[in-house]
């Protein structure tokens, strides 16, 4: 039996996709921003002038980054409750383990961002007496941050690709779903090219979303 | 209002300060000139503490900066620092700059900001920039907004370090004319420089500092008519020739 590539196939299945899609979103943005929150605090500790907050930043983006996030996914999943004698919902483990693990790239984004700034600018803050958290705040911060908006977008879309990797803790997100409906259709090859048409059209809408937010941030001087 | 006893400084193995002792009063304008890497912009650096010294003492209207129970952030709003890059705040606008030390560090209301910020920006001849952003002004311009910037923390004492080094020449004028101002004003003043007339025409003592200590200092008038340590006199000859 010759294959059949049937078109019709991928438009049916798109609205089915619609409660996986709800998922990976939401496992995204809540991952991000607290996986941006762990970045910007670890990125910030790793420049501090205490050896051990140092230290203790560094292991955190050291141990992530140097291991799979599909191990981190099933061991938080399936481990840690072991541990901790309770279930961990898969939603709140999915979006803790993008978090955990987009937090220590981003770290080294952020790090990298702020040290990037002219050390002349945080001599100035100081020289008019802010104290070193206000200099970070309102100077040295603002500027780092439009630099760190490429490096960010390239994150935000790993991240998001990443998600899928979550299927395997049973959380019902956009592959998962696809998954479930090619058990009952067969039609793989539809299917599974509906739900990477999905992935990439989140994945351009958020390089068109930072690429404004540049030019916005552009407008005032570098 | 400034006291500098025996100030060393050491970055790693290199002592660059090897004992600085130097006075200056309320009120007098006091030029620090020296060939490069002689320390001279490490001596400014150190009164407020944007270096550590290694050992030494460093009195700041009273304030001993060494000191733990000092407020070293305090001390700073007393002491106002120019930079040879300017360093303005490039995502602030001009009257942002200016306002910033007044609202964060003072506590003033903005509007109570703005009002100050654009009389000091009147003072400086920048007035009509106070909404353009940094990128937008000229070197001489930007020197103008860094000065204006230090003077809203009303200041005791002025730090200019090579405040006309990156300058075009055409543009070093109307920085040194602001200077001049304050001068009169009697803002005390410690200017580290590589403008020989300056020193000549506004200074009350010239400073030459070479291989981190204090070579000579006099009134102006002897140390350029008369200098007396041949190493300034060697660079005296070298200055006076480029010029």
């Amino acid at each position: 039996m010759a294959f059949q590539f049937e078109p019709s196939v991928v438009v049916d299945t798109l609205p089915m996709l619609m409660r996986g899609l709800k998922l990976t979103i939401y496992i995204t943005l809540g991952g991000l921003s607290l996986g941006f929150f762990l970045g910007a605090l670890a990125g910030l500790m790793k420049l501090s002038r205490n050896f051990l907050v140092r230290k203790l930043a560094g292991f955190y983006v050291e141990t992530i980054r140097g291991t799979p996030m599909l191990v981190q996914a099933m061991f938080l999943y399936f481990g840690v409750p072991m541990a901790l004698g309770m279930r961990i919902p898969p939603l709140v483990a999915g979006i803790l383990v993008i978090a955990v693990n987009s937090g220590a790239y981003i770290a080294e984004i952020v790090r990298g961002a702020v040290q990037s700034i002219n050390p002349g600018q945080m001599e100035a803050a100081r020289s008019i007496g802010l104290r070193r958290g206000q200099a970070m705040l309102y100077v040295v911060w603002p500027q780092a941050f439009k630099r760190m908006i490429p490096p960010l977008g390239n994150q935000f879309i790993i991240s998001l690709k990443d998600t899928s990797l979550l299927m395997v803790i049973g959380v019902g997100e956009l592959l998962r779903t696809g998954q479930e409906i090619v058990a009952v259709n067969f039609r793989a090859f539809e299917v599974y090219l509906a739900v990477a048409i999905v992935y990439l059209a989140m994945t351009i809408s958020i390089s068109w979303g930072l690429r404004c937010l540049e030019k916005r941030l552009q407008i005032q001087s570098r | 209002m400034i006291e500098i006893k025996n100030l060393h400084k050491s970055f790693g193995s290199l002592e660059v300060l090897k004992g600085i002792d130097l006075t200056v009063n309320k009120g007098e304008v006091v030029c620090i000139i020296g060939p490069s890497g002689s320390g001279k912009s490490t001596v400014l650096r150190c009164i407020n503490k944007l270096e550590v010294p290694t050992s030494g003492t460093v009195i700041v209207d009273g304030h001993d900066i060494m000191s733990r129970e000092t407020d070293i952030n305090y001390v700073r709003t007393e002491a106002g620092m120019v930079f040879q890059q300017f360093n303005l705040f490039p995502h602030m606008n001009v009257l942002a700059n200016v306002t910033l030390g007044p609202i964060k560090v003072r506590g003033v209301n903005r509007d109570e900001a703005d009002k100050l910020g654009l009389e000091l920006l009147a003072k400086v001849g920048l007035a009509d920039k106070a909404r353009n952003y940094p990128e937008q002004l000229s070197g001489g311009q930007k020197q103008r907004v860094a000065i204006a910037r230090s003077l809203a923390l009303q200041p005791r004492v002025m730090l200019f370090d090579e405040p006309t080094s990156a300058l075009d020449p055409e543009l070093v004028g109307e920085v040194l004319e602001v200077m001049k101002q304050l001068a009169m004003e009697g803002m005390t003043m410690i200017v580290v420089t590589h403008e020989m007339n300056f020193a000549r025409e506004v200074a009350d003592r010239v400073i030459f500092i070479d291989q981190g200590v204090i070579q000579e200092a006099n009134e102006p008038k002897e140390f350029f008519a008369n200098p007396k340590h041949p190493r300034l006199r060697d660079f005296l000859g070298k200055v006076q020739l480029a010029c």
